[in-house]
């Protein structure tokens, strides 16, 4: 039973730190970015290969990797399409995303590249005759603490403030006197290491690395993001909360059904949607007035 | 044309997609002068004030502000050399609350040092904000949230800022309330340049009033012609008032 | 205001002629029929003529027209993104794949299915009926609850539609193959089979978008609003396109079972939608011509690059590219596109004869 609670909150944390990587730029841009998941594989990637030089620079390089990635997509393609129609924005994205991926069949090859990022995460606590995965419980601590500091630092510095300012309204901030470009770029960094922690995470939850790695928790993140609410930073946050939490409940609780533990999970969404479309937290005030 | 007027247009040709809107515009404001910008819907006012604010793409002409022509620049980098737009229909944050609202304004400041009276004095001006400083902006009514959206541009201290129909959607009470801050200011020393839809309301407090038809500036009154309806018409409509 | 939307005659400007640039149509225009018919016609038949590989590749290519013509139908109207009609294509493919493919095959392969589903069969003219009808109703009830949404609340609703179609499909033996593959369905006899089911839908797709309902359709995407309150039921509207391009991507379904004789859940999953999507959104979502450009465009690349990576032979020279490029050289190609032209290649514009003189 512990062990469900705890799994819930650590997939929680999971997809809420992907989501909130996920909402930064969609506050700043109206982008969902689909190659968000090429950032988290990326930097899994990295992780794999710069793994014999020890744990610690192997992070380090990830997580650089991982926000330096981001920083050229927007270099290189988001800002050229500023303004764009959503849609155009999506399938630009999403044409990224495959084309990342086939970089990284080109570079690493099809097949998964294993790695053993830290051992004693694999291994278990024992908590009152009951046995804890260890690396359950660091991922709550890590991403919730994350989460936390993402918090603070949204809604507590100038800086977050801007990009609070710049999610909710961006031509008003511009006129506010906002760095549009330099509250982009931040976004699209921050998420970006984001995208690295998630890519930590898993890959020591997962011990290998493929093309695809990132694919499955974006779709989820984004949806999470939607959920949350449009616009707001931390409704993407606790979106992205709310589906990894409920995907853990529902294997658990479907037993021999879980297959359909996605089916269960999307129809829940068709029905928020249905019920609040802006999201849980979403300004319904995104549409404009007359 | 003074060529050292703290901001000076001409020829400014600005519009949408190709479209244009306004053409050729010319004018002038000094240093605690009151312009106003009247004329029919659709008359291209708002583009007008965009377009000087950097807001609204211009294909053509001049906008010398402080010697600077800042024609073509981000409108962030506009606010920051102390001109202010404050858009139609308020646009506040309205998740975030009535100081943060403010202190976003104080992103565009200039002089650094002085932000704790800046906001104080902002206090004073619009008391109201100074109550519900920590409600949410979405909860003030509509003339609050037109006081804030002035307030929030004012807090930077810029040498001219530009109201776009301040009086929309405003209760006459209020509006008398909203007009008499932008008195205020004037006699602190901002330059303001106002656009309106109810021409009364300008032409007899600003220096000077351009009157904008289809895009190019037809007509230009001073507080003394106030009650020339015949001229105001013919900037208005293009034709003379005619008694059958 | 909307750009473009009303033009004044000032005698201090020069008058122009009625804007003919309005995205999309107002009145049935045969020029704009028949253009990306006899485009159709004559890439149909160009590559059918060079090998019988490529009269295959072409067969499967028109499956694909068809199913960027049914999301042109609902995507270029209402202006609302759907990721969902790959369910609708999964349903038409399934339902005349269980109903066309061999009894014999059918008991012994796909032992779990339900016993309606085992012991139904048809020839294939019923069976794609059957797949567009299914589609359909499908659709209806799917569209009753999502066409109250708007904007990216849709697109996330579309897309859990697709999700849950993968999954229970993907998954479930009792209504059909599961993770496998439906094998024997029968094929087109030929060519023109598929050929004429692509025309059909051209002149469907287009006169969705040119009759009455599907001006006021785009009337309500340009001001949701205004059109409202001249008393038009959006949600009518969108329900009715939702449907029509419902059936037409069941269609397109059917056709794909049908060319490639062997499908599974996977087939319409992720990369179907977004090949399909990307076809209509690079062509250019605003018209029947952009959806038929945006395919053509697209499916040319592909084979190009595709033969490039086997080794092109011109005169004694081989012109290779490594594996893999190819799949990175479309991906960047639909990026670079949008970058250029966000409206697509034909900029949203129906098929239009070039000007000659003027």
């Amino acid at each position: 039973m512990m062990q469900v609670i705890i799994d819930a909150l650590s997939n929680g944390g999971l997809y809420g730190l992907a989501a909130l990587g996920v909402g930064l730029v969609f506050g700043v841009m109206r982008l969902i970015n689909f190659a968000h998941g090429e950032l988290i594989t990326c930097a899994a990637y990295l992780l794999v290969v710069c793994l014999p030089w020890g744990l610690l620079p192997a992070i380090l390089i990830s997580l650089a990797a991982g926000t330096v990635l981001a920083l050229l997509l927007e270099l290189g393609v988001f800002s050229r399409l500023r303004g764009a129609d959503p849609a155009v924005l999506l399938i630009a994205s999403f044409g990224v995303s495959v084309l990342l991926q086939r970089a990284y069949e080109a570079i690493f090859s099809a097949f998964p590249r294993s790695g053993q990022a830290a051992a004693w995460l694999s291994e278990v606590w024992d908590v009152g005759g009951s046995q804890i995965s260890r690396g359950s419980v660091v991922t709550v601590v890590l991403t919730l603490a994350l989460l936390g500091g993402m918090k603070l630092a949204i809604e507590h510095t100038p800086a977050g403030l801007q990009l609070r300012a710049a999610s909710s309204d961006f031509k008003t901030a511009q006129l506010l006197g906002v760095r549009s470009s330099r509250v982009i770029a931040a976004a699209f960094a921050a998420s970006g290491l984001l995208a690295a922690v998630v890519g930590f995470i898993v890959f020591t939850q997962r011990g290998q690395v493929d093309p695809q790695f990132g694919v499955n928790i974006t779709i989820l993140a984004l949806v999470g993001t939607v959920i949350g609410g449009l616009g707001s930073l931390m409704g993407a946050a606790v979106g992205g909360m709310a589906v990894g939490a409920t995907i853990s409940v529902l294997s658990n609780a479907l037993g021999n059904d879980r297959i359909y533990t996605y089916s269960v999970l999307f129809l829940l969404v068709i029905v928020v949607l249905l019920v609040k479309p802006s999201g849980i937290f979403g300004q319904a005030t995104l549409k404009e007035r007359v | 044309m003074h060529s050292n007027s703290l901001l000076t247009v001409r020829g400014l040709t600005a519009g949408y997609s190709g479209l244009a809107v306004v053409f050729d515009a010319d004018l002038i404001v000094e240093p605690g002068e009151m312009v106003g910008i009247v004329g029919p819907n659709g008359a291209g006012k708002s583009t007008l004030l965009g377009a000087i604010g950097g807001a609204v793409k211009a294909t053509g002409g001049e906008v010398r502000f402080r010697d600077t022509n800042v024609l073509g620049m981000k409108p962030e980098s506009i606010v920051r050399r102390g001109l202010a737009l404050v858009p139609e229909g308020r646009h506040i944050f309205t998740d975030l609350t009535v100081a943060e609202n403010l202190q976003l304004g104080l992103t565009a400041r200039r002089d650094r040092s002085s932000r704790a009276q800046a906001m104080a004095a902002m206090a004073d001006l619009f008391p109201v904000l100074k109550t519900h400083a920590d409600h949410k902006a979405g909860h003030l009514s509509g003339g609050q949230q037109q006081q804030l959206a002035i307030a929030r541009a004012l807090v930077a201290e810029p040498d001219v800022i530009m109201l776009d129909e301040p009086s929309l959607g405003l209760a006459p009470t209020v509006v008398r309330d909203v007009f008499g801050v932008m008195a205020e200011i004037r006699a602190r020393g901002t330059a303001i340049v106002v656009v309106e839809q109810r021409a009364h309301l300008v032409i007899g407090t600003a220096t000077r009033t351009h009157v904008l038809r289809e895009g190019r500036i037809r007509d230009t009154l001073t507080p003394a012609e106030e009650n020339d309806e015949a001229r105001l018409a013919h900037a208005y409509f293009g034709t003379e008032l005619s008694t059958p | 205001m909307t750009a473009g939307a009303t033009l004044r005659v000032d005698p201090e400007l020069k008058a122009t002629a009625p804007d003919r640039h309005l995205r999309g149509v107002t009145q049935w225009r045969w020029t704009e029929v028949l253009g990306p018919l006899v485009l159709l016609v004559t890439a149909t038949y160009a590559c059918a003529s060079v090998s019988p590989g490529m009269t295959f590749m072409v067969e499967g290519a028109l499956a694909l027209l068809v199913m960027v013509l049914a999301l042109q139908i609902f995507i270029g109207n209402s202006g609302v993104l759907s990721f969902g009609h790959g369910s609708f294509a999964l349903l038409g493919g399934f339902t005349t794949g269980l109903l066309t493919m061999p009894s014999l095959i059918k008991v012994n392969a796909l032992d779990g299915l339900a016993s309606v589903l085992q012991h139904a069969h048809a020839n294939m003219v019923t069976g794609i009926v059957a797949g567009v009808v299914v589609a359909s109703v499908v659709a209806c009830v799917v569209g009753a609850f999502l066409m109250r949404l708007h904007g990216l609340a849709a697109g996330i609703a579309t897309f859990a539609v697709l999700m849950v179609t993968d999954n229970v499909f993907f998954n479930s033996r009792t209504l059909g193959p599961g993770p496998q593959v439906m094998p024997q369905i029968p094929r087109f006899p030929t060519l023109e089979g598929s050929l004429a089911l692509a025309a059909v839908s051209i002149v469907i797709a287009y006169g969705a978008g040119v009759c009455r309902a599907g001006r006021l359709l785009r009337a309500s995407r340009e001001d949701y609003l205004a059109a409202q309150a001249l008393g038009v039921s959006v949600w009518r509207l969108r329900l009715l396109f939702f449907v029509l391009s419902g059936a037409m991507a069941g269609l397109a379904g059917a056709m794909y079972a049908h060319h490639s004789a062997a499908i599974s859940a996977r087939d319409y999953y992720l990369q179907f939608t977004f090949l399909t999507l990307g076809m209509l959104i690079i062509g250019g979502a605003g018209s029947v011509w952009g959806a038929v450009v945006g395919c053509a465009v697209v499916t040319g690349l592909s084979q190009v690059l595709l033969h490039l990576e086997q080794g092109l032979q011109i005169g004694n020279l081989i012109f290779t590219i490594p594996d893999g490029v190819s799949g990175m050289v479309i991906a960047g190609t639909l990026v670079v596109v949008l970058l250029w032209r966000s409206t697509g290649l034909t900029k949203g514009r129906e098929f239009r004869l070039p000007r000659i003189g003027r």
